[in-house]
């Protein structure tokens, strides 16, 4: 089991003020991790941090005990972390398979590539049905399969997902999760951040609750499930 | 009517030079939304470059085809570095500003560019000649004279036209370069080393204003310190007027431009002196009828 992820008492800021402020959570390998947390609690930040693309300004994070401090974000992706990031944020004005070919930008053997594309193409049949249309062109529910296709084609060691369930019905998300769920089973380390509570504690191991910036609650998801920081760091509870 | 022939290979060969220029616009502005006022200066400098590479290969000895050979891959290989240059250390560091400050600094470095060559080159002031290396001679069809040489630069112009477009849509780096273009930040997260992408793309796009220096020194057999001015403005506004960010739009653009002079010069060859005139009011009707190009609503080409 591979892709064990530790992030160590990071602050990271925009401008000045702090939006994370001491956030460690370890994202054991093997498991789906979550991190819950409503609007403006620091989730994105968290990602963004760990991917360096705002780096933070103290602290330490390591991949498979290799520390990510002094890399680029290329080169952390190119160490088996992938990212479906929130909103999709799919390349509108490419096609289908051209979107699923940046996902494995870093491999270079063609015949790699088209064994991960068929892999994309038996989850999501439909994308190889509309593989040379422009993905711009397509529904909410098929650019989400998309994204989903373009995060499998890296065949990450962790996978971090960023609020899978933004802007889509209830039955796409509970699809999406199971789609999430089956990927694990295959051996992919997971780092799921959503905001969606029980459909996430269903799938995820185990959670750490944000809020304003710092790690309120963590725990199995069982114990996650019925702990009521849980429920009031959704509903505006102080802290 | 003699003159149909020449007037259709002056002018195919003027919108290939001007194609391959605007191509180079729209590249830029595609991938770092920046409009590279340098542009012609760097396809100044590759003539240049080119010029030099040839009386350095003929006082080598080597033969004609040899120093054409050398010419083309001296001014190519000196506007990729060059404007490889001019992307990492001038404009990379300045993406953050306001747009106004980039178009400053691409402004100031072709100006520096041209006031260089202006002042360092041997009798820079003036025109130079450029040897012809390219067979004379030509051929008639029917009344219509045609030159070898420009046959030959015409083709090898929309071949190298060719190879951008295929290198933009179906190779790997095009893929990177088009993902930066719309999503610098997902691209990033997708592995791709932007501040590598970057630089690349401006090499390609400056290779193209090399190539068609070349073409033009190879033509008209003479270049001067300022010769990247007008046919940047040109270049620029074939972009524009085939919607900037779109490659068909720039080389049609080019095309179109080239057929507007040229049309002028064979409708009233006594007004030929006022061809650019002429064609840029065209376009000016033409960009107030259409405000955001030919091709803009497409966009699918966009890089």
């Amino acid at each position: 089991m591979s892709g064990h992820l530790t992030v160590e008492n990071i602050f990271t800021a925009y401008d000045r003020a702090d939006v994370l402020s001491g956030i460690s959570i370890d994202v054991q390998p093997g498991k789906i991790t979550c991190i819950l947390g409503s609007n403006g609690a620091g989730k994105s930040t968290l990602i963004r941090s760990i991917l360096r693309l705002t780096p933070p300004r103290a602290g330490s994070i390591a991949f498979e005990g290799k520390t990510l401090d002094q890399m680029a974000t290329h080169e952390i992706v190119g160490l088996g972390i992938a990212c479906i990031p929130e909103g999709r944020r799919i390349f509108a004005k490419m096609t289908v398979e051209e979107n699923l070919r940046v996902g494995a930008y870093l491999v270079n053997a063609e015949k790699t590539v088209k064994a991960r594309l068929g892999k994309v193409y038996e989850v999501f049949p439909r994308l190889k049905e509309r593989a040379k249309q422009l993905a711009g062109t397509m529904s909410g529910g098929e650019q989400a399969m998309v994204s989903i296709g373009r995060g499998m084609m890296t065949d990450p060691k962790l996978l971090i997902i960023d609020e899978p369930s933004l802007g889509l019905s209830p039955l796409f998300v509970q699809e999406n999760f199971n789609i999430v769920r089956r990927l694990n089973e295959t051996g992919v380390t997971v780092l799921l951040v959503e905001q969606n509570v029980n459909q996430t504690l269903a799938i995820a191991h185990y959670g750490y609750v944000l809020s304003q910036g710092k790690i309120i609650v963590q725990g199995d998801s069982e114990m996650l499930a019925k702990n009521e920081e849980v429920q009031s760091a959704y509903f505006g509870g102080a802290h | 009517m003699g003159m149909i022939g020449q007037h259709l290979l002056n002018g195919l060969m003027q919108g290939t030079i001007y194609g391959l220029v605007a191509m180079g616009f729209t590249i830029f502005f595609g991938v770092m939304n920046v409009i590279k006022f340098s542009h012609g200066d760097v396809l100044t400098l590759g003539a240049f470059g080119g010029l030099v590479a040839v009386w350095a290969a003929n006082a080598l000895g080597l033969s004609v085809p040899l120093q054409f050979i050398v010419a083309l891959c001296v001014a190519m290989a000196l506007t990729a570095v060059v404007g490889a240059g001019i992307s990492h250390f001038l404009i990379m560091p300045l993406r953050n500003a306001p747009p106004l400050n980039m178009l400053l600094m691409t402004m100031m470095v072709g100006t520096a560019i041209r006031e260089a060559i202006r002042l360092f080159f041997p009798n820079g002031t003036n025109p130079q000649r450029f040897p012809e290396l390219l067979p004379a001679g030509g051929f008639n069809i029917g009344p219509s004279f045609f030159r070898t040489d420009a046959i030959i630069l015409i083709i090898a112009g929309a071949a190298s036209i060719g190879a951008v477009y295929w290198i933009i849509n179906h190779s790997k780096f095009g893929l990177a370069m088009r993902a930066v273009a719309e999503d610098t930040e997902t691209a990033r997260v997708m592995g791709i080393n932007f501040g590598r992408i970057i630089p690349l793309t401006f090499a390609l796009g400056s290779i193209t204003a090399g190539f068609a220096g070349m073409i033009y020194a190879l033509y008209y057999s003479e270049i001067n310190y300022s010769m990247g001015l007008l046919l940047a403005v040109i270049g620029f506004t074939a972009a524009i007027v085939g919607g900037l960010g779109n490659i068909w739009g720039a080389i049609i653009g080019g095309y179109l431009f080239a057929g507007l002079q040229t049309f002028v010069v064979a409708a009233m060859p006594s007004m030929s002196d006022y061809k650019n005139v002429f064609a840029f009011v065209l376009i000016i009707v033409l960009i107030t009828w259409r405000p955001t190009g030919l091709l803009a609503e497409r966009g699918s080409e966009r890089v």
